[in-house]
């Protein structure tokens, strides 16, 4: 049997290239990649909707989102995917598909994607401005404010887009895409925030 | 255009995918070869509202039933299509 040794990087290893980017002058967008998260799709099944919601309150503490909201626990973000589905985006394995195959048995299928997307970080006074030009979702603090999330595309791809919690009073937009995909947005949006200067890196830490 | 989807809201048009007439019904197994030949093949050209799929492929990948002026690109109704999410069943 042939032995395979699986080096496990990020989709954007390649293309992320840390430190400034752009006009130069103080950065408008800040765009911070983050790695190494675990990932769980939760798909109710039929007629297993209430169950499930149930189920994800008894284990996090809190009601899944039934409509497009992101919504912060202590230890993980569980996100609005579609209609009766939701992530459960967590680190260091608390909340995996493994720790969560039992909570939902029977209520709904799980799919691991901690590998199969991308999550960036956005933020910056430019962030929304930059935002606007791949994006023809309302960003606007009024209509898309902390919490709000959408499952939309940019650039012809499929993303799921929620705000988190603000950061140094600034507005943070995360974005999950496609692994396959990652790369090609990420030059989009890189192509979208030239203008106003980024500042790239990457982290371990979900914000 | 846009469509206002009943999962995600108001959306532009490049996130759905046309399916075409949704009013066609498969027929019975025994219901012989004019009926599948009916269903499978023939398509009113209504000039005026139609009932009509939508995939949300660019959003919440849920299928959708759209009455629509062929005419005027009027909507006057988004509902889930059957089977959309666990729980929501349309018509
Ligand atoms: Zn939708």
């Amino acid at each position: 049997m042939a032995d395979f040794s699986w080096d496990i990087r990020s989709p954007l290893d390649r293309a992320l290239v840390a430190g400034p980017y752009g006009a130069q002058g103080e950065a408008g967008v800040s765009l911070t990649e983050i790695r190494n998260f675990d990932l769980v799709q939760v798909m109710a099944r039929r007629g297993k909707a209430g169950e499930t919601i149930a189920a994800a309150k008894a284990r996090l503490g809190a009601a899944a989102p039934e409509t497009p909201k992101a919504v912060s626990i202590a230890d993980a973000t569980v996100i609005w995917s579609g209609p009766d589905q939701f992530f459960v985006l967590s680190k260091g394995g608390k909340h995996s598909i493994d720790a969560l195959a039992s909570v939902f048995a029977g209520s709904a299928s799980l799919s691991d994607q901690s590998h199969a997307r991308a999550l960036i970080s956005i933020s910056g006074d430019k962030a929304r401005a930059m935002l606007a030009k791949l994006s023809s979702i309302d960003l606007h603090p009024d209509v898309f404010g902390v919490g709000a999330a959408a499952a939309t595309s940019m650039d012809h791809t499929s993303v799921t887009l929620w705000r988190g919690d603000d950061r140094n009073g600034q507005a943070v937009f995360n974005l999950l895409v496609f692994a396959t995909f990652a790369e090609s947005l990420w030059h989009t949006i890189l192509d979208s925030a030239a203008e106003h200067g980024v500042t790239i890196g990457h982290s371990e830490d979900l914000a | 255009m846009r469509i206002i989807c009943p999962f995600c809201g108001e959306r532009e048009l490049g996130e759905f995918t046309y399916l075409g007439d949704a009013k066609p019904q498969r027929p019975a197994a025994d219901a012989g070869e004019d009926a599948v030949y009916d269903y499978v093949y023939l398509r009113d050209n209504i000039a005026g509202v139609i009932s009509e799929y939508w995939y949300h492929g660019g959003g919440c990948r849920a299928w959708l039933k759209v009455t629509r002026n062929t005419l005027t690109h009027e909507i006057s109704a988004v509902e889930p299509a059957a089977g959309a999410g666990a729980a929501k069943v349309g018509a």
